[in-house]
């Protein structure tokens, strides 16, 4: 490999739900119609772990939103962000069609008690055999609050205060059996050690837990820690707790900045930096020939009233602010906060409302990957040397199978003969093929 | 088919955990028990022997009851490790056709739009194979993990899980039947009109909904219940398709026990012959009536040989320290406990061995293939129906096929259990008959 191979993982945006279904390459609408079966994930999972991808991530969040004219109309029309079924169902299929590829699963610290979520975890990682990770989320929209009881979110600082202390019973729990509890004498019939197993009897702020899990330590100890907190104090977080962070950035340099920030704080935590793998969105574009790959991307920037409409209902959604208010061709008021994605929103700030639409930051100017194969990985090796590291997460908003296998079977071998990404797989763990380079 | 055919089931006791791992058909049960394999094996057995259903029993806690410690429990590897069986059931169901799954889930560990979320999702990717085994809990141990001093009080528990049910099945038909429309041409994914709220506001849950997925293929799952006390048995007779019961006392409490929870259902308005009532049998069959009854005998002594795993079992249900009384003294009257005080009551008086003896002399299926069809048979007309949950304590691959492979057949050439599956659907299939 080269000097400083990188890592690659994708995001399954829109989560375990339809993706494609009225666009180009959807398929037969037969296929379509099995958006609540694994067909579509278990094939991508296959794709990546022939392309020796680190991880496979499943978003969710779990609501039909209305924030958007106060309805849940134009959510289920466009089908933007619903349905969403439950990711940890989907992740034991996922497991089973693969052998080695990390699976990554969105779980949210407001909706779980941490001994839930720990047990989980816990019989994931044993099933998988050491493949699992947890992408940390906190809720940010009402109308997942209100599904389980509670008027409204918490505010945003407290549910990261929250998960401060979520991750300490988690972690808390998990190590509760020493990894030599299990003594396995079969003469004598000693299964596990008692004195070997540890109540956790945690008192704190916001959680109650006794402990021990009823499960022994899984082979990784613990999910690998995934996150994605964009604010000051989503990224605090995350340098304390993060072992792999996905995130969005719009230049190289916000990238190189992101990261430089993130891996300081995780310093200031003691950590060494070169434990946390940042991976940043991109949605490359390939194609056969470069104007090729230029007419596509430019008509995939053409949007039509329904796609305005969808892009309003999904920034409403995420911000919790109901974007029908605004006039789409005057600035956005200066004033403009959330309660939700705080980062994103401050980004919009006085920004024309159309221009916030149009220009998706995962694919535009410097960030966008359009050309051959050859071209895209060029491309990326360039933006990697200059934000040091450390991988790509691969999104394709109208997921279709014909895109997973140009990534996966186009670009990925051309990264590969570049020495950029890793051509096997050198461990059977995901945090320890995560952590190798 | 006879003119009574019954239903079969099977009772994964002990959960995803350790099954057999110390004996002599263990194989590598001891240190593969993390693996689905085993389960996947029984799944596909069960499924070849035309089962309705298998339950993955579930609880989430290190119980340490007996002795007041969780040494014993652990090193035999009783009542522990259990894993969560919502991530073993997608693999069950990903690797049979036919079979129900239901997992257990508690009502006083779940929020109702989580549970009912993941429920619905399983019946998704089951293609309507899905069950859930409702309970309450019953360890102040698992409360204590979910930040609990203490579980809420038995008859607090079945409101609760009353009130859960019906907000879980709000939950699971607030999208219509077909509002996906999927209508690419207009650009309409689902009709808005066709998915609703529930605003539901009761005495301990609050839930908006609507679910954030559609109508699944069953609408709601197949329930199974085994509430035993008169309230435990008010709830299901509300709520269950499939009534388990572990009644003691031969056919005529089985009578009873089935009787009294079809005369509940119609008191609800249900249809009686909705509530399929199983009861639990663990049949010993070999080769000869003579192989069976010894292995029988040497059953019973071993368990005769080593009291303590029994009751391990019993300080666990009951919350009664059974490790502080001699083996062989009466349990005095004084004796207290702050769990169940009706199995203390009947303890009083007795010594442990004589009152684990008791436990052991459940309804006995022992003989050849033949015979114990035979008997199944016998009891079932007496009974009035529905069938048996088997169950076996220390599970292992060679049981199993015992079952499906020897037992079955005798019964299906009796006519008495099914030889096909009629329809795709698990509640479809378990209402045939
Ligand atoms: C790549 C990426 C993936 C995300 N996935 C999810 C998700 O699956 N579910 C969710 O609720 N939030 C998700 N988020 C939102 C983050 O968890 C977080 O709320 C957001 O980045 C705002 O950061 P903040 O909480 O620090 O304000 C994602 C964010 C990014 C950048
Ligand atoms: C066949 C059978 C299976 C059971 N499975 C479970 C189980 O998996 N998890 C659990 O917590 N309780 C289980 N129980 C306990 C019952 O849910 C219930 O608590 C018990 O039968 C006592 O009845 P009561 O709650 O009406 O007092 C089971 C009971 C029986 C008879």
């Amino acid at each position: 490999m080269s000097a400083r191979p990188f890592h690659l993982g994708w995001f399954y945006s829109k989560g375990f739900g339809p993706k494609a279904w009225k666009h180009q390459w959807a398929g037969p609408k037969s296929a379509v119609a099995r958006f609540t079966k694994p067909d579509t994930a278990v094939e991508l999972a296959r794709a990546m772990e022939r392309a020796c991808f680190d991880y496979f991530m499943i978003e969710d969040s779990s609501n039909v939103p209305y924030t958007y004219q106060g309805s849940h109309h134009a959510y289920l029309r466009h089908s933007v962000d619903t349905p969403k079924l439950d990711p940890t169902v989907l992740a034991p299929y996922l497991i089973a069609a693969t052998e080695k590829l990390g699976i990554v699963v969105t779980c949210s610290t407001t909706e779980y008690h941490p001994f839930m979520l720990a047990r989980k975890m816990n019989t994931l990682d044993h099933v998988s055999e050491g493949r699992i990770g947890w992408n940390v989320v906190t809720g940010s929209n009402d109308g997942g609050a209100q599904n389980y009881g509670r008027d409204k979110q918490y505010p945003h600082d407290e549910r990261y205060d929250r998960a401060d202390e979520f991750l300490e019973v988690a972690h808390g729990l998990w190590a509760g059996w020493e990894p030599d509890a299990l003594v396995l004498d079969l003469e004598k019939g000693v299964f596990a050690d008692g004195d070997k197993v540890h109540p956790l009897h945690h008192e704190g702020r916001y959680y109650r837990s006794r402990g021990p899990l009823s499960a022994p330590r899984s082979p990784q100890g613990s999910p690998v820690i995934c996150q994605a907190g964009g604010s000051a104090r989503g990224q605090a977080f995350a340098g304390r707790w993060a072992e792999t962070i996905i995130a969005s950035a719009s230049t190289p340099e916000r990238m190189k900045a992101y990261r430089d920030n993130v891996r300081a704080t995780a310093a200031a935590h003691g950590r060494d930096p070169d434990q946390i793998k940042i991976l940043f969105l991109v949605s490359p574009t390939v194609d056969e020939t470069r104007e090729r790959a230029e007419d596509r991307y430019r008509r995939s920037l053409e949007i039509d009233d329904n796609e305005v409409e969808y892009q309003l209902a999904s920034l409403s959604r995420q911000s919790g602010i109901d974007f029908s208010q605004f006039p789409m061709d005057e600035p956005l008021p200066d004033t403009l906060v959330s309660n939700g994605h705080q980062s994103m929103v401050a980004q919009w700030q006085g920004r024309v409302l159309a221009d916030v639409i149009r220009g998706n930051p995962l694919n535009s100017g410097s960030n966008a990957f359009v050309g051959t194969a050859d071209d895209v990985a060029a491309h990326m090796d360039e933006v990697m040397q200059e934000v040091g590291g450390d991988g790509f997460l691969l999104v394709n908003s109208y997921f279709s199978r014909r895109y997973v296998t140009e990534v996966c079977d186009g670009l990925v071998p051309e990264l590969q003969r570049r020495g950029l990404t890793r051509t096997a797989y050198e461990h059977d763990h995901l945090r320890d093929n995560l952590m190798a380079f | 088919m006879s003119a009574n055919p019954f239903h079969l089931a099977w009772f994964g006791a002990g959960g995803f955990g350790v099954k057999s791992w110390n004996k002599t058909w263990s194989g590598r049960g001891g240190r593969d028990w993390a693996s689905p394999q085993l389960w996947v094996d029984i799944a596909q057995a069960l499924e070849r022997a035309r089962f309705d259903y298998i339950i993955i029993e579930d609880s989430s806690y290190v119980p340490d009851a007996y002795g007041s410690n969780s040494k014993a429990y652990l090193s035999s590897a009783t009542a522990t490790p259990k894993m969560d069986p919502t991530v073993l059931a997608p693999i069950m169901s990903h690797l049979t056709s036919r079979i129900g799954i239901v997992p257990t889930l508690s009502v006083t560990e779940y929020h109702p739009y989580m549970l009912a979320r993941k429920i619905n999702t399983l019946d998704h990717m089951s293609n309507g194979r899905t069950g859930w085994n409702i309970v309450t809990s019953s360890s102040h141990r698992a409360a204590q993990n979910y930040g609990k001093d203490l579980l809420e009080e038995h008859d607090l528990r079945y409101d609760i899980a009353d009130e859960f049910f019906d907000v879980s099945c709000r939950l699971w038909e607030s999208w219509d039947a077909d509002a996906v429309t999927l209508d690419a041409d207009h650009g309409v994914w689902a009709d808005y009109e066709k998915v609703h709220t529930i605003d539901f506001e009761g005495k301990f849950f609050k839930v908006r909904g609507p679910l954030n997925a559609p109508q699944s293929p069953q609408g709601r799952p197949v329930f199974t219940q085994a509430g035993g006390s008169a309230r435990g048995k008010q709830f299901a007779a509300r709520t269950a398709n499939s009534v388990i019961s572990g009644v003691e006392g031969g056919p005529a409490a089985m009578k009873r026990f089935r009787d009294d929870i079809r005369a509940q259902a119609t008191g609800y308005g249900r249809d009686p012959d909705d509530v399929k009532v199983l009861f639990m049998a663990s049949p010993v069959v070999g080769e000869t009536d003579e192989e069976a009854q010894a292995k029988r005998a040497r059953q019973v002594a071993f368990a005769e040989a080593h009291p303590e795993l029994g009751l391990l079992h019993l300080s666990r249900h009951s919350g009664i320290d059974f490790a502080q009384f001699p083996l062989d003294e009466p349990i005095p009257d004084t004796a207290k406990t702050n769990g169940h005080q009706q199995m203390l009551a009947q303890a009083i008086g007795k010594t442990p061995r004589e009152f684990l003896r008791k436990s052991l002399s459940t309804m006995e299926f022992v003989g050849s293939p033949d015979t114990v069809a035979a008997k199944m048979e016998e009891v079932m007309a007496e009974v009035g129906g529905d069938g048996f949950l088997i169950a076996n304590f220390d599970l292992n691959r060679r049981y199993v096929s015992e079952i499906a492979d020897g037992l079955v057949p005798a019964l299906q050439r009796r006519g008495l259990t099914r030889t096909e599956y009629t329809h795709s659907r698990f509640r479809d299939n378990l209402l045939e008959f």
